[in-house]
Order: structure tokens, then sequence, then C-alpha cells
């Protein structure tokens, strides 16, 4: 490229001016790339400007300048307080978290108290069952010892039938259809009085009832009495005469006259003296 | 990108200093593109805002603006030149649209032939003086070219009109005033 011509132009004038847009001020830049002498020659026009604009008075004002460099600085003081402000937010936070933490606090003591609760009321329902368990139990042990009570009197009882020495005591073997069954009879030899101690005979059938009978030999039976199996010593009926052995048959509830002899579940003979 | 190992020496270009010192966040950067720019880079404002209070506005504010968008520049994609005179175009195109320029359009005449200096100290009195002596000798009408082209922002065929002279010899006249210029100073 013929580099004169192209100073020779007036596109670098138009340059400087700002005559040109800024796609040809670019195409001006790559030529002026290549070729450093048209570059010189433009720092000598703007060299020259600047000396007649020093010479004309026609320089901007330093004050310019100065505000220019002024409100820079007042930039970098927003952006560096904005830096601050920005990297701060842990502080924010924790303002903001001021009445948050209230609440958390307030709701941890509000979840322990509700543990508390819980647990005292889980403490209370246990003593509750130990209690109720307590009381059943000394029920029970209550019940027990009414039950020892009166197995002790009955026991002390027969005790004294068999010390007694008015008494004449008979004991009841199981028959054929009750092996395992047997009894005690006390027959008081002044008083007539008899008594007898239950000592094991089945539940009897449902209305049935358990009847002692007085044998006297060439006669029927003597009703001695019906007796509850569960109690362990009864007095029952006076017996009077020539008794030679006492049985025990299953008879229906409330007693019969007359023996059913082929229900007899226990039956002893007397000692003969 | 600015190149951040450019190597600076006083060989160097007023253009690759300043770009140095632009990548170095040095601000003595501005100070070179004010003393060595401002003068066209205030005229090219004019030429858009055509009015003088508002336009050393304008340069205020691109300068402020060079500073900040400095990490933009990108000297594959023109000279520094034309990157300073887009910024400050744009400034200036900006200004004309804001409200601010309305009011004050209103309240102050259009620019017409301005600039009483107010930098007369930042050369010594002896150089000053040596210096008008020199221009001086410039023509009248050189004088009224450089001034209207260079100073008070008026476009090639602005000047045609306000001159009555065609637009080719504008250019030529133009080109000749600075040549002058060039040699007596």
């Amino acid at each position: 490229m013929d580099t004169k011509e192209y100073i020779h132009s007036g596109v670098l004038e138009a340059y400087l001016s700002g005559e040109l847009s800024e796609a040809e001020m670019k195409a001006v830049d790559r030529i002026v790339g290549l070729y450093p002498e048209i570059a010189l020659h433009i720092d000598e026009l703007r060299t020259s400007l600047n000396r007649y604009a020093t010479a004309t008075g026609k320089l901007p004002s330093e004050a310019i300048l100065q505000a220019a460099l002024n409100k820079i600085k007042e930039d970098e003081k927003g952006e560096f307080l904005k830096v601050i402000d920005e990297s701060g937010p842990e502080v924010v936070i924790k303002r903001i978290n001021v009445l948050p933490r209230w609440s958390i606090a307030a709701t941890i003591l509000l979840f322990v108290s509700f543990c508390f609760n819980a647990f005292f009321y889980g403490q209370m329902v246990d003593s509750r069952q130990e209690l109720r368990a307590m009381v059943d139990s000394n029920n029970t042990l209550a019940q027990k010892i009414e039950t020892v009570d009166q197995e002790l009197t009955y026991a002390a009882l027969r005790v004294a039938h068999f010390l007694d020495e008015d008494n004449v005591h008979i004991h009841l073997d199981g028959s054929e259809i009750s092996p395992n069954s047997f009894a005690n009879v006390f027959w008081n030899t002044k008083s007539n009085a008899v008594f007898i101690s239950v000592d094991n005979l089945p539940e009897p059938p449902s209305g049935h009832q358990y009847q002692l009978w007085a044998i006297e030999e060439g006669k029927s039976p003597i009703d001695a009495g019906i007796f509850d199996h569960t109690l362990l010593v009864q007095e029952l009926k006076v017996i009077k005469g020539a008794v030679v052995a006492f049985a025990v048959t299953l008879e229906k509830k409330g007693g019969t006259p007359i023996a059913t002899v082929d229900q007899t579940f226990a039956k002893g003979f007397l000692k003969k003296s | 990108m600015i190149n951040q190992h450019h190597h600076i020496s006083s060989e160097s270009t007023i253009e690759e200093r300043i770009i140095y010192l632009l990548a170095d966040k040095d601000k003595g950067a501005l100070r070179l593109i004010y003393d060595n720019y401002s003068v066209i880079l205030l005229n090219v404002i004019i030429r858009i805002v055509k009015h003088e209070d508002i336009s050393k506005d304008v340069l205020q504010e691109s300068l402020v603006k060079i500073w900040h968008k400095s990490t933009n520049f990108d000297r594959s994609k023109g000279s520094l030149f034309t990157w300073l005179v887009r910024i400050c175009k744009n400034s200036a195109i900006d200004k004309t649209r804001s409200r601010d320029f309305a009011d004050r359009q209103k309240s102050t005449e259009v620019l017409d032939v301005v600039f009483v200096s107010d930098s007369l100290g930042r050369k010594s009195n002896d150089d000053f003086d040596s210096l008008k002596e020199l221009v001086s000798e410039l023509p009248e009408i050189q004088r009224v070219l450089i001034n209207m082209s260079f100073f008070e922002g008026f476009t090639h065929p602005e000047i045609s009109e306000k001159l009555k002279m065609p637009l080719g010899t504008v250019k030529t006249k133009i080109r000749n005033a600075l040549i002058h210029l060039r040699s007596i100073i």
C-alpha cells in the first residue's frame, strides 16, 4: 500500500476528529498496525492538536480529571463497603436469629417438658399398675391366708378330733368306682356327734352331692347327713346304735333317705375294741 | 484482553504505556489519557452533545467509565483510541437522551464558538507564549477549520455548509491546516 497516499487522503484527520464510524476507525486501526509510519503520523497530528490547544487555551480543565478521579474514589469506597457488607452476612443472620433463638430455646424447653411429662406419666401408669398388682397380690395373699387359715382351723379341728379320746376314728378308703378317694370320720361316743373330714373326693357331677351313711349290721344304712365336699371338717348328724361302718355315696342334691349303694365312693369299718 | 506482561519502556508509545497502566489498575493511566486524548475526546463528545458544559460533564463521566471498564479493553479488536472514542460517544448519546440534558438545553444556548481557557497554568508562561506566537502564524481560515473540526465538534458536512465550501475542499483544507500546524509546533 502507498502509505503516503493513505496519509494524504485525509482519513487520519477524520479519524482524529471523530468523523469516522467505529467500523471505519477499526479499519484505520488495522492499517496503522501494519504500517508504523502511519501510526507515527497519527501521533504527530495528535501532539500538534494538543499543542495547539495549549497555545489557544483550549485544553479541557484539569478540574474535569480531578472530578473523575474523585468519583472513582467514591465508587471504590462504595465497592469496598459493599464487599464488607456482602462479606458479613453472618452478622445479619445472627441479628435476624435473635427471635428464632428464643423460639428454639422455648421449643427445646417445651420438648424437654413433654419428655418429662411423658416420663412421669409413664411412671405414674407404671405405679398404678404396680399398685393394682400389689392390691391384687394382696388380695390373693389375703385369700391364701384365709384359705390357709381355714385349712389351719380345719387341720387343728381334725387334730383335735384325732386327739379327742372320746372320738372313734374311722378311715374311709376309696371303693372300686373311685379307688383314690378317702375320708376320715370321727364319731364322738359321748355326744354321738359325727364329723367328717373330706380328704379326697372327686368333684361331684352337677346336681349331685355326697352323703354319709352309718351302717348297722343287718339294717339299711342310716342317713348321717349330706356334706359339702369342699369343706374339710364338718359336723354331721348325731348317730346312735351299733354302727359297724361308715360309707360315702353320691346322691342327688339335697340327699336321699335310701342310699344308692352302687354309688359308694368310700367306706370304712370301725375297729373292734 | 490487556496484555498483562506487556513490556513497558521509555520507547513505548503513549498508547502502550496507557494500556500497561490500565491493566495494572494504575490511575496514572487516566492522567496520561487526559493529557494526550482529552482534547480529541472532548471534541468527539461536543459533536454529539453540542453543548460545552454538558460535554465537559460527559468527558468526566467517560473517564470514570474508562476506568471501570478498563478490563473490557481488547487490543485485538482495535486501538485504545478507538475504544476511548466509543466510550465517549456512547456516554454522549446516553446524555442526549437523559432528562437532565433536555432541562439544560432549555436554559442554555447551544454552543457556538466557545472555550475560555481554564487551564493556562499547565504549561509555563514562556512555553505558552511561544506556542501562542507560533499558532498566530497560521492563516485565519486554517485556525477556523482546525477549531471547527477538532475543538467545536462540527462534522465535515456541517463545516461545508457553514463556510459555504465544497465538502472535498473542506477535507483538503483541514488536512493542509494540520500539516501546517505540525510544521510550526
